[in-house]
């Protein structure tokens, strides 16, 4: 028996558009704000969420509804794009636009919130994802460690460093905080 | 700082609301079907007009099979309809014709009062000692009178249109209409009836 989105997605392959637009109004929220926070620029998430779904319907698309839910399937395929970018910009590009702030924009947007951009984005890599899937979206740590190819203690770990280190690096912040929040 | 604190301090970084510009990127990216195109459509549609009016026609020069077949009865329905409608249109156009044709009038081979034209696709002409008669021309007599059960009440097959000239029968004398170029492209028949 074809689930739902099994169904969606063949009829999308064949160029239906309202299932494709289905399977957009369902899944596109929590992929875009992951797809942010991991690049930072609108216009990169945007295109990240847009081949996610296109990806869906191309004939050697991995998703296999019995092995994992479709929006886990997602999450890993924006998690996939990202890494792919990284590697063609050598991550100093996603680096340079969230440093790119100017003290008036950081006054603008939020003191506290430009620094926690700045502190997730000095993460590494394998810590930044999951702690934006984690504290961000929600998920599992099992959800997490399907999405990211890891066993549910080393997403656990990560998470415990990634937290450790972004508590450091916000020390600064903490009265302002309290101030502020 | 302990969790608590962390944790606001993340949730301050709000992610913003997507622009409509993803969605619509995704349209703009998504191989669509090819729609149906209208086309293709008339194709069909003028196949089936074409393939139900040879089964007409067929059935047409054999036995009357459209009593008991309604499919059948309202398709031969629909193409007398169609017919009657290029009579129409072909009649307004012989009167039209005729009226540029300056046609000369005579009954029983005497000079006779001008035609009338209308109203409709009608003309009429005086029979002198006989009265006044509108006539109609159309292309198959079969059809004609098929299409309307019989002879239409008062109306005579009484003539024929031929090349330039329109000959008929009326009140008992020959009415002969001769236009000075042809009128129509294959011989007509005309039907006349008497005006009270």
């Amino acid at each position: 028996v074809r689930s739902a989105a099994e169904r969606l997605i063949g009829k999308a392959r064949v160029g239906n558009e309202g299932a494709i637009l289905r399977l957009f109004e369902e899944h596109h929220l929590p992929l875009y704000r992951f797809a942010w926070r991991l690049t930072g620029s609108t216009a990169d998430a945007e295109d990240i969420v847009q081949e996610c779904f296109l990806a869906l319907l191309r004939p050697g698309c991995g998703f296999d509804p019995a092995r994992t839910p479709l929006r886990t399937y997602l999450f890993g395929a924006v998690r996939n794009q990202w890494l792919k970018r990284l590697r063609r910009r050598e991550e100093c590009a996603a680096q340079e636009r969230v440093d790119d702030l100017t003290p008036e924009k950081s006054a603008l947007r939020g003191e506290v919130a430009d620094a926690v951009a700045r502190a997730i984005a000095a993460l590494p890599q394998t810590q930044r994802e999951v702690l934006v899937l984690a504290h961000y979206e929600q998920l599992s740590l099992a959800e997490i460690g399907e999405i990211t190819e890891l066993e549910v203690t080393a997403v656990k770990s990560r998470l415990q460093r990634a937290r450790a280190a972004l508590r450091e690096m916000l020390a600064a912040y903490a009265p302002e905080t309290e101030r502020i929040l | 700082m302990n969790d608590a604190e962390l944790n606001q301090m993340l949730d301050s970084w709000e992610a913003p609301a997507p622009a409509a510009s993803l969605r619509e990127g995704l349209l703009d990216r998504f191989p669509r079907a090819e729609p149906r195109r209208f086309g293709r459509k008339l194709v069909w549609a003028l196949a089936t007009v074409a393939a139900s009016l040879v089964l007409v026609i067929g059935l047409g020069q054999g036995a009357d099979y459209s009593s008991d077949f309604p499919m059948l009865r309202f398709i031969g329905d629909f193409y007398n309809h169609v017919l009657d409608g290029l009579d129409l249109h072909q009649m307004h156009g012989l009167m039209v014709r005729i009226e540029q044709s300056s046609p000369k009038v005579s009954v029983d081979g005497q000079p006779a009062a001008p035609l009338v034209y209308g109203p409709g696709t009608a003309m009429s002409v005086e029979v002198p000692g006989g009265g006044t008669y509108k006539f109609i021309s159309v292309r198959r007599r079969e059809e004609f009178l098929l299409s309307r059960g019989g002879t239409p009440a008062g109306w005579v097959d009484a003539g024929h249109i031929h090349g330039s000239m329109i000959e008929f029968e009326a009140g008992g004398k020959q009415v002969r209409i001769e236009c000075n170029q042809p009128i129509a492209d294959s011989d007509r028949v005309v039907f006349v009836r008497r005006l009270q």
